[in-house]
């Protein structure tokens, strides 16, 4: 099965570069942390501000974490080693190739989250990470593990990948109800960054931990926005006339 | 068999290869030789579906290749004339990423890893990743990752560039020895040489155009068996022979220096192409 083909190959990758990638994956989302959190210290909806911020770290941590283990990767295998020629032409039918892109960077954020999650338990803020976390977390890595694919078969240089990054994953990291509440946003790019997939990510994280009941609509929006990439992938694979 | 029908790829204005009609018989060995952006690189990226077609279509055995053809896509494997591999694998796991992606069982993906290793004397360099091989080496290994895959039909785009002499001529043995066993492989290359001793059949390809395809001793036969190299001014001319005789006869009539020779591809790739080159100069 092609699907298992990929993750081997994401195994060999996450084998070879384990410190790296669990060093990276934990920087920054630490540094947020301790200067948000623990550095800058107040009261949100008169709860620690930990206890919100922490489940909007997760999900953009499971973010970064799936986007960065597909795009960047791609498209060096695609524009610079040409390595995906080989898998091109290989008889691996074209869709589970991408379907193992996706469950690979999905498992790379959950990773990432993960991480996170084992970092913050000392601090023994009481918050609920179950099955329905892990869902979400793995859908939206998925989703944005998509959207690496995309951009990396987009792009037509090197530089596209970090440049799509600074002005897309960067601004949603910070706007899309993870470090303050998108409702503080004003009129009109409130609505659209509440239907951002990461909006939606750290609004299902954050109830979950909570305690609260969170609303489906969220999985059905990212269920969306990943039919939508997905098929966009599809269309490069098989219908781009020169690769 | 290929059947390659009206083949056309155009790259906007561009064309890179123009109405190619050409047919490889199964167990066949084809040389596609041409200058460079003579449509070869585009031939082989057609037929290893990295680039769709404009017009026309590629059969294989009667069907029709495309992406999604991936029964037909199992027949064939590829070395592409740029290293097309992940920097980051050692050798061992180049192997195993091919083997997986072609679904050859474990078991003997393992055994043909480690024969085809041997054979290109990359065993003790197994662990070693691509980033820290040498061209040559390289090179090897991605003949190796192609002949892992035990393929009907081989593609090699200037499979031996970069190669010393000996590896060349290893090389040769080998493709010699797997077209035996009724590999059907098209070649594109530089070196004539190569084609003459290698091909059954070779095209030549000139701005996307098939302009002749014939075997490489009929188009010697057709050109003159025998060469006469002339000093002329500052400049070398070549003229061609049906028999030695001939030539012979209009060698004692010069008054110059002449050398009297075989033919060879050289000759008559220089002859159809090369001549256009110069005047298109």
């Amino acid at each position: 099965m092609g699907i298992v083909t990929v993750l081997w190959e994401k195994w060999v990758e996450f084998r070879r570069d384990f410190y790296k990638i669990t060093l990276a994956a934990m920087i920054a989302p630490l540094m947020y942390i301790l200067v948000f959190g623990m550095g800058i210290q107040t009261i949100s909806h008169g709860q620690p501000y930990l206890n919100f911020l922490i489940p909007g770290v997760v999900a953009l941590t499971t973010m970064n974490g799936s986007f960065n283990a597909i795009a960047q990767n791609l498209n060096v295998q695609r524009l610079y080693e040409k390595a995906f020629d080989q898998v091109m032409i290989s008889p691996t039918p074209l869709w589970q190739f991408i379907a193992g892109q996706i469950i690979g960077g999905s498992l790379r954020g959950i990773y990432a989250g993960c991480i996170i999650i084992l970092l913050v338990m000392p601090i023994g803020l009481h918050l609920c990470f179950n099955g329905w976390s892990f869902l979400i977390m793995f859908l939206n890595g998925a989703v944005f593990s998509t959207l690496g694919v995309v951009v990396s078969f987009y792009a037509r240089s090197h530089t596209d990948v970090p440049r799509f990054s600074n002005y897309v994953i960067m601004p949603m990291a910070y706007l899309c109800n993870t470090f303050f509440s998108s409702d503080s946003i004003p009129h009109g790019l409130r609505e659209v960054i509440r239907y951002l997939p990461l909006s939606q990510t750290s609004s299902m994280i954050r109830s979950i931990a909570n305690e609260e009941p969170f609303s489906y609509t969220g999985i059905g929006i990212l269920a969306v926005y990943l039919a939508v990439l997905t098929a966009l992938a599809f269309c490069f694979l098989y219908k781009k006339k020169n690769l | 068999m290929i059947e390659l029908k009206n083949l056309t790829k155009k790259y906007d204005e561009f064309t890179a290869v123009d109405n190619l009609n050409l047919t490889i018989d199964t167990g066949g060995f084809f040389g596609l030789l041409g200058p460079n952006g003579a449509g070869k690189s585009t031939t082989i990226g057609m037929l290893s579906t990295l680039y769709l077609p404009t017009e026309g279509e590629i059969l294989i055995d009667g069907e029709r290749l495309t992406r999604q053809n991936t029964a037909l896509k199992r027949k064939i494997s590829v070395v592409t004339q740029e290293y097309s591999m992940r920097q980051d694998m050692t050798i061992e796991e180049i192997m195993e990423y091919q083997g997986r992606l072609y679904f050859v069982p474990k078991k003997q993906r393992r055994k043909k890893t480690r024969e085809l290793l041997e054979f290109c004397g990359l065993t003790d360099y197994r662990r070693r990743t691509v980033r820290k091989l040498s061209g040559g080496m390289k090179r090897k290994l991605m003949v190796c990752r192609a002949l892992l895959t035990e393929p009907e039909i081989l593609l090699l785009d200037e499979p031996t560039a970069g190669m010393d002499a000996l590896a060349r001529r290893q090389m040769w043995n080998l493709l010699k020895r797997l077209n035996r066993n009724h590999m059907t492989i098209l070649l594109t290359t530089h070196y004539m040489e190569e084609a003459e001793i290698l091909c059954d059949r070779v095209g030549l390809m000139d701005r996307g155009r098939l302009k002749e395809a014939d075997a490489p001793r009929v188009m010697i036969e057709r050109l003159g068996r025998y060469a006469v190299d002339q000093a002329e001014k500052e400049e070398m001319r070549s003229l061609f022979f049906r028999t030695q005789e001939e030539a012979v006869r209009y060698i004692a009539g010069l008054k110059g220096d002449a050398a009297l020779r075989n033919t060879t591809l050289e000759d008559v790739f220089l002859e159809k192409v090369g001549k256009y080159l110069e005047n298109r100069r």
